[in-house]
């Protein structure tokens, strides 16, 4: 009995994963995890300030050396990305108010010429009022650039003002290049906790992936049920082994692919996300780079480290016990309702209640991630059939208790007991029944004569 | 050991409307072909899946060779081929073989070398070995023959087939009956559901007649035909029935039931007519008589004289 559970769990798994489908979704998934992740990263990289903003002249009519202060900031500069034997440096031009169209005329010529400036900053008496300044270049509408070019501008033009005030230079330095940064750290009852961010990034993450694999693979199990049912093998099948048996070796062949496709999954997204990340990376800023933790590309870096080594080890265990908790307790839901009809359309319709179970369960992450302890998820928590995707993903929000997690898992279990239960009941009868779709009267009236 | 291969005891099977199956008791000798006759919708494919523990009846016992038919392992040593046959398309013949076996109770290694014999038996290996290719890209014939291997590979001391002349080809129909002997002569038994009362008659040691899901009567098929007693003439006719002919053989006087085939005729008669007299008025009605032979009826004949027309519970179909 035992023994043919395992028998029929055998063939579910190696028939699945040995299918040309299985591997197409075991590699694309994760390339399209880790595109849809990479995308900002690399437009995140592209968008930070290049160097093409050191190839510039300035055309100075201050007459107070703002020109050579902002050259001098551009070279300096940490989170412009630098390229190693790039010798070229900003040209300042110091030239007298009534000579800056004619000079402007002559940056403009340049800058058409191949692999001269990309552009001319003018610097005028109205820049040192600290009102406006103005740049034309190949880059202007290079967002990054821009930026950094607005910002050094800015904080020149505000240290010269200041000095010209008469404050102390070394104030004035320490002032210009305070680099302010707002860091959060999640505090729990048991102590720091990776930042905010991560809890939610791993939050919904594992929320998603929960939902997704088990309606993925409960339609499977769904599917291989009303397959056995069509294609008429499910008789001789039965003659051998009691219904239960099947039901049950069906649900842990499918959910033993879900896992081991689980684990493909994490194992591609890591390997693509630690390995090739920051190939992507350097390939978005053209050569080598030295980007800085400050810049752009950093911080897409860190919400990247927080969606997965942000997620604690624990998370991961009790997500993967709910997995096979809520994996079961639909899965074997999703084979009565497969055994209940003798085709595909009437199929989707029989399992509507499944799916309505589900989907009012994700409906329901929004407000737990907006307030994870409110008395909605504590409820939640405590539901057989949401449990197993509100578990995981309050225990990225918020503080779970041991002692409720193992009490909600024991509460979901016994769920799974009674799916079991009812499910086998309706399937004992339901795979050897063809004609028309059953009502629900007939259904109810399957689990009392099984 | 009990030398019966089925014992069915009392056995009663209801489904919400009606009974599908009510008070049925019957044996099946150790060694024989058994024959389960009936009309469809008469209860012999409930009777089958509750010999194979798939529906569980509501009321008496079924044992298989002497042991209760719900004990561990017990229908190991039986093979089914259900009227609904059927395998997984999309998967390797020899893999699904090998899984059925499995189920079954058969060690991979052992089912490997049968799977290998039978293929080669049923030729299916040839130019092409049909193991290594996928059920759906065989045809119709060749999938009927994996499904019998699947049935006989673990070597089943007891063969249960279920209406397995449906759908046949000639060819296999004719395969399928040499098997069956093959089974009886290694000694196995066989057990065979099937309405079409030719292969029966000449296949069955002993038969059971069901109707309504009751039994009509049962026994080995001599003793059947002999207790139906021999009141019944064929007669051939070489250009059909012509003139008065067709109103001597219907005559109310002498003949009970006319089986008209157009040439050919079953006649049954009145206990007390004499045989000879019809031969006569047979003849002075100018009929052209090929044959004429009193005879045991035919188990086609006992079936309509025991059942009748009647014998199809109203409003059910499908399966018997």
């Amino acid at each position: 009995m035992d023994n043919k559970i395992f028998i029929v769990a055998k063939r579910e798994y190696l028939e699945r994963v040995r299918s040309r489908t299985f591997l197409a979704f075991t590699l694309v998934i994760p390339l399209f995890i880790a595109a849809v992740t990479m995308f900002p990263l690399y437009i995140a990289a592209k968008s930070g300030a290049s160097t093409a903003i050191r190839h510039v002249t300035i055309i100075d009519a201050t007459g107070s050396g703002l020109g050579d202060r902002i050259a001098h900031a551009l070279m300096t500069d940490s989170t412009i990305a630098r390229i190693p034997n790039d010798t070229v440096t900003p040209r300042v031009e110091n030239v007298s108010a009534a000579d800056v169209p004619a000079r402007e005329q002559a940056a403009a010529d340049e800058v058409k010429l191949p692999d001269h400036i990309t552009g001319y900053l003018v610097l005028t008496d109205s820049t040192l009022a600290g009102k406006s300044a103005r740049y034309s270049g190949r880059n202007a509408s290079t967002i990054g650039d821009m930026d950094k070019l607005r910002s050094l501008v800015r904080q020149e033009v505000m240290v010269s003002r200041l000095e010209r005030e008469g404050v102390r230079k070394d104030i004035v330095n320490d002032l210009a290049t305070s680099n302010f940064r707002l860091s959060s750290e999640r505090l729990t009852e048991r102590g720091r906790g990776g930042s905010g961010q991560a809890g939610i990034f791993a939050g919904i993450s594992v929320g998603l992936l929960l939902f997704m694999s088990i309606v993925f693979h409960g339609q499977n199990v769904l599917r291989g049920v009303l397959e056995e049912k069509s294609s008429r093998v499910a008789e001789v099948v039965i003659s051998s082994v009691k219904p239960e048996s099947l039901l049950a070796g069906k649900v842990l062949g499918v959910g033993g692919v879900g896992l081991t496709q689980q684990a493909a999954w994490f194992a591609i997204s890591a390997y693509l996300m630690n390995f090739l990340g920051p190939v992507i990376l350097k390939a978005a800023t053209k050569g080598a780079v030295t980007a800085s933790a400050t810049s752009g590309s950093g911080a897409a870096n860190a919400a990247l480290g927080a969606s997965f080594g942000g997620m604690a080890l624990s998370i991961v265990a009790v997500s993967l016990m709910f997995f096979v908790i809520g994996f079961v307790f639909y899965a074997s839901l999703y084979a009565a309702a497969g055994s209940m009809v003798n085709s595909e359309q009437e199929a989707q319709q029989a399992a509507m209640p499944v799916m309505l179970l589900l989907m009012s369960t994700w409906l329901m992450v929004n407000p737990v991630l907006i307030n994870p302890n409110s008395k909605l998820a504590i409820v939640l928590t405590w539901l057989p059939w949401s449990s197993p995707i509100m578990v995981p993903l309050r225990m990225g929000l918020t503080t779970v208790s041991p002692a409720v997690i193992a009490g909600s898992a024991l509460v979901a279990v016994f769920g799974c007991i009674a799916s079991i239960w009812l499910s086998a009941r309706i399937y004992r009868v339901g795979m050897l029944m063809y004609g028309k779709k059953p009502s629900f009267s007939e259904v109810a009236k399957w689990i009392r004569y099984a | 050991m009990s030398d019966l291969a089925i014992d069915i005891r009392n056995v009663v099977k209801r489904y919400d409307q009606h009974v599908a199956v009510r008070d049925l008791s019957l044996q099946v000798p150790r060694g024989s072909v058994y024959g389960l006759l009936g009309p469809n919708g008469a209860g012999k494919t409930t009777t089958i899946r509750m010999i194979l523990d798939i529906i569980l009846p509501d009321a008496g016992s079924i044992s298989i060779f002497g042991r209760p038919n719900t004990e561990s392992g017990i229908l190991n040593s039986v093979g089914y081929l259900p009227e609904e046959r059927g395998l997984y398309k999309k998967m390797q013949v020899r893999r699904v073989l090998l899984f059925l076996a499995e189920l079954k109770g058969i060690r991979p290694t052992d089912a490997a070398k049968r799977i290998d014999e039978w293929l080669a038996r049923f030729s299916l290996v040839g130019e092409r070995n049909w193991g290594d290719a996928r059920v759906d890209e065989l045809s119709r014939g060749m999938q009927q023959k994996v499904q019998f291997i699947a049935t006989l590979l673990h070597d089943p001391d007891l063969v249960i087939l279920d209406e397995p002349f449906s759908g046949l080809d000639p060819i296999n129909a004719q395969a399928l009956k040499d098997a069956v002997l093959e089974l009886k002569q290694r000694g196995k038994t066989v057990i065979f559901s099937t309405h079409v009362m030719d292969n029966a008659e000449k296949m069955c040691d002993s038969v059971c007649i069901i109707a309504r899901g009751e039994k009509v009567l049962d026994g080995g098929v001599a003793a059947v035909k002999k207790s139906a007693g021999s009141r019944n003439i064929a007669v051939s006719l070489a250009g059909g029935a012509q003139n008065g002919v067709s109103a001597v053989l219907r005559d109310p006087t002498f003949v009970r039931r006319c089986d008209d085939n157009n040439n050919y005729f079953e006649l049954e008669l009145f206990p007390n007519a004499d045989a000879q007299l019809l031969l006569r008025r047979l003849i002075d009605a100018g009929a052209n008589i090929e044959r004429f032979e009193l005879m045991q009826p035919s188990l086609h004949q006992i079936f309509l004289q025991r059942v009748g027309a009647s014998g199809v519970e109203k409003g059910m179909s499908g399966h018997g």
